[in-house]
């Protein structure tokens, strides 16, 4: 991790003015720009996994449940009380963070395969719950959040402007905090921990607490995105919520491809991953939902059988065997 | 009484759990990988065992040697092309692999046969034998008797034959089977495969009682990594313990929860065992 | 030894290990051990290969818990803590087979031992100083993975520095270092004790530095302690000579 960086730096500088300006291009309420905005979402929610996934490498296929979490904590919040989505976002990330550490325990030692299993049946279980509690959640029906007029502290919109920017918004601040993250004493340990976990605690790093940290971290930025989500949608159920396919693994499967580790990672991931999902979806209706989802099963198994590394580390190979290429 | 009868009908379908369930834990044992996508080869059975029936007029029960067969040669030829080239690589990798592997089969199904649920009629499907006041469901006991014939062949299979012997020394000490002169890939393949067919042989036996679609996996997929993680990765015994285990409080628990948090305690178990025990509740290995 | 380390040496008590085992099983790594080390010490910590050398420090610094008895570091006992509240106590190890975070530089792999009391900047200058101190500034780039054998032993040490122990347990760092590493090695220690009072228990198999550089050394044999004292005493020990000197497996060999 280089710490002087001015290239760098103006890298992603120009990469958010490109972000910024480009939906002004795009048609207002269209279709371009929904998936835009789902790109800045989800990959958002990737670089929130990114931080347990990369940096920590626990390989989580749960995440869902701090994303149906958030999106249910404020929704209800709103309902019930009429409190602010603002606030109610607070409020998500608080309960989002609890169920972190909640699940920190259990899982604390565990690795690889044992804690990508019980990640996923953690978030299935909060999927059953909320399909059961209904009094609360109002179960398998779902919710639908109330519109009544564009109002920023009702954070809804009529147009797709606003919706971008907040998601693009969420989408620098997570990028930000994972690269702080990875350089302060958090991001050291969690390496270190992830190379030797012994070692680590001898030389005083408490194992415990920096897993711990980096769960309840993690949880609390995908719980806020649920609360973006479900003001953007304006629908949600538990189905879709803490959908194992559709939330748990699409953000990991969106970070892995991407890049693991990389703050760039989940951005590549999300601009490679959904517009791709889309296409598919529109190419061909009807039988949509499983072709798509076919197509990225297939891409999934293709890409871990050519690189097992992600994208950003087939684009290295690329530069190399490009490299090689200029001196032969 | 009625507290009997759960007893009896846990046990009789945690016999096609333990089934469907020594086929994940084996490929663990013996590849070490978990395979997230084993669910999704109870679906593909099933359907193998519909299609057999519908135009071949095979009971099931027949149909499930047929589905077993398909499915085995499906998981070998998984193995050799696909698992091994991430055997290396890192977990990522692993787990990824299978859970693209659960996608694309659960939506080709989907794409293939569509969502609509089907189911076969069979001369004995709602039919029960009455024994002093309880009732044995016949399709339960049939598809009990199966699992029961395929677990106690399993254990023959890994105690007695060469291969056998051969499976149980890979999965221990790789080089040194090497030096014996087996193959490692040879039996990772038909490790997979026997993991997959038996837990299709487990779908096909349950269709007299069950409705077959591309979703049925999902359902399944938690069960059979609850049974397994009880019984002890990796441990034979244990899944067929656990699976009994868990029809059994399955079973139980219907009479006093709902269905959605039946599923709940079930989950709840199963992650706080994996997290005091990860190694299961059994002691032996297997 | 100068006059400041024979005062320093003559007085506090640092650590306290009383009737301390440890047992796996049917075996008994470590059985009924027991002693002290005064602030100033060098230890040595002698014995043949499994005489539950590596199962003591483990013990020591919390990597498993005694099955018996008592371990109180100045004062505070530590008995059964975590490692990492006994780093922050004042003891670490290094680790015989090197336990390096193998995908990090070697300036990383130091910098995390510095985060127990410092600032990521401070703790990376902390790291090139102690890097510098044990001869390897040059390599702090490198990643720790691909370094050779005596390279990885002497980071780790740095690294063990870093937390600013009061106790560092050494292990078999001096292994395939040549004549002139290994005198530079035994002069750091020295010297970190004399400037700085760290206090040393050192496991060697180099018995010409163990007698050397300790001014008491402890025989432990099939997990027992068999003999204490000063290395003029170790050497004349029968005891000793009988079950390890007399057999040893190498001297003045470099590798």
């Amino acid at each position: 991790m280089t710490t002087k960086n001015f290239p760098g730096y103006f890298r992603w500088l120009l990469l958010l003015l490109v972000l910024a300006i480009f939906p002004w291009f795009l048609k207002d309420q269209g279709y371009a720009i929904r998936v835009l905005i789902l790109v800045m979402l989800f990959a958002a929610m990737a670089q929130s996994w990114n931080i347990v996934g990369g940096l920590a490498n626990q390989i989580s296929l749960g995440h869902a449940a701090f994303f149906g979490i958030g999106t249910y904590t404020s929704t209800i919040l709103l309902i019930r009380f009429g409190i602010s989505p603002w606030l109610g976002m607070l409020a998500a990330m608080l309960v989002a963070a609890l169920a972190g550490a909640i699940l920190s325990i259990p899982t604390m030692r565990l690795r690889g395969h044992y804690f990508a299993l019980a990640t996923l049946a953690f978030g299935e279980v909060m999927r059953a719950i909320a399909n059961t509690w209904t009094s609360l959640t109002g179960g398998p029906v779902g919710i639908s959040v109330p519109f009544s007029q564009p109002s920023l502290s009702l954070m809804q919109f009529k147009s797709s402007l606003p919706y971008y920017y907040i998601m693009l918004g969420a989408l620098v601040i997570t990028t930000v905090i994972f690269i702080l993250i990875s350089r302060s004493k958090l991001g050291y340990r969690l390496r270190a921990v992830k190379a030797n976990p012994e070692a680590a605690e001898v030389i005083g790093v408490n194992t415990v607490r920096t897993k711990v940290m980096a769960a309840v971290i993690s949880a609390a930025l995908m719980g806020a995105c649920g609360t973006l989500y479900a003001q953007f949608n304006f629908f949600f159920d538990p189905d879709t919520a803490f959908s194992l396919t559709g939330v748990s693994i699409r953000v990991a499967l969106i970070c892995i491809i991407g890049g693991i580790g990389t703050a760039a990672g989940p951005i590549i991931g999300a601009f490679f991953i959904i517009p791709v999902e889309e296409l598919f979806n529109d190419l061909l209706s009807g039988q949509a939902a499983g072709v798509s989802q076919l197509g990225y099963g297939l891409i999934l198994i293709a890409i871990i059988l050519i690189e097992p590394h992600g994208i950003s580390a087939l684009l290295e190979r690329g530069k190399k065997m490009w490299k090689g290429k200029r001196y032969v | 009484m009625q507290l009997l009868q759960a007893l009896i009908d846990g046990l009789l379908i945690g016999g096609v759990y333990a089934v469907i369930s020594i086929g994940l834990t084996l490929v663990f044992g013996v590849v070490g990988i978990i395979n997230f996508a084993q669910s999704q080869f109870l679906m593909v059975g099933m359907f193998i065992a519909f299609f057999a029936w519908k135009f071949l007029g095979l009971d099931p029960l027949f149909g499930a040697v047929l589905a077993f067969a398909g499915v085995f040669v499906l998981g070998a030829l998984i193995q050799k092309y696909l698992i091994s080239r991430v055997l290396k690589a890192p977990e990522v990798s692993q787990i990824f692999l299978t859970v693209g592997l659960l996608i694309v089969l659960e939506n080709l199904a989907l794409i293939v046969f569509g969502s609509e649920f089907r189911s076969v009629q069979t001369a004995y499907q709602t039919s029960a034998w009455r024994l002093g006041g309880l009732m044995f469901n016949v399709p339960y006991v049939a598809a009990f008797a199966v699992s029961a014939v395929t677990g106690l062949l399993i254990w023959w299979v890994l105690k007695k034959t060469w291969w056998g012997w051969a499976v149980r020394a890979t999965s221990q000490d790789v080089m040194a089977a090497q030096l014996v002169g087996i193959s490692p890939a040879r039996v990772h393949q038909m490790a997979f495969g026997l993991g997959v067919g038996l837990t299709a042989l487990g779908g096909s036996i349950i269709l007299p009682y069950l409705t077959v679609s591309p979703t049925i996996g999902d359902q399944f997929g938690v069960l059979m990594f609850t049974v397994v993680v009880l019984g002890g990765l990796g441990n034979i015994l244990g899944a067929v313990v656990g699976g009994l285990a868990v029809g059994m409080i399955q079973s139980i628990s219907s009479l006093v929860m709902p269905i959605q948090l039946q599923n709940l305690a079930l989950f709840l178990i199963f992650i706080l065992v994996l997290a005091v025990r990860p190694e299961g509740l059994l002691k032996k290995a297997s | 030894m100068s006059d400041v380390t024979k005062e320093k040496a003559g007085g506090v008590k640092l650590l306290e290990v009383s009737h301390v085992t440890r047992r796996f099983g049917g075996l008994t790594a470590v059985n009924d051990v027991s002693f002290s080390v005064n602030r100033g010490d060098i230890i040595g910590l002698i014995g043949p290969n499994g005489a539950g050398k590596t199962t003591l420090f483990n013990l020591l610094v919390g990597l498993t818990k005694p099955n018996q008895g008592q371990v109180v570091l100045d004062g505070v006992s530590i008995g059964g803590s975590k490692p990492s509240r006994i780093a922050t106590a004042g003891m670490t190890k290094t680790f015989q087979n090197v336990a390096l975070f193998a995908e990090m530089t070697v300036l990383d792999n130091v910098l995390v031992g510095g985060l127990l009391r410092h600032s990521v900047e401070d703790a990376r200058a902390l790291a090139e100083k102690n890097l510098a101190r044990v001869g390897l500034a040059a390599i702090a780039g490198k990643k720790a993975g691909d370094l050779s054998f005596p390279e990885r032993a002497r980071v780790e040490m740095a690294r063990a520095l870093c937390t600013g122990p009061k106790l560092l347990l050494l292990d078999e760092v001096m292994a395939a270092l040549n004549e002139t590493e290994m005198d530079a090695l035994l002069e750091l220690i020295r010297s970190l004790r004399d400037n700085e009072g760290l206090t040393f228990i050192v496991v060697e198999h180099h018995m010409r530095a163990i007698m050397n550089l300790c001014n008491r050394i402890i025989v432990l044999c099939f997990g027992q302690k068999i003999a204490e004292g000063t290395p003029a005493d170790i050497a004349s020990d029968p005891a000793v000579i009988d079950a390890y000197l007399g057999s040893s497996i190498d001297t003045e060999v470099s590798a």
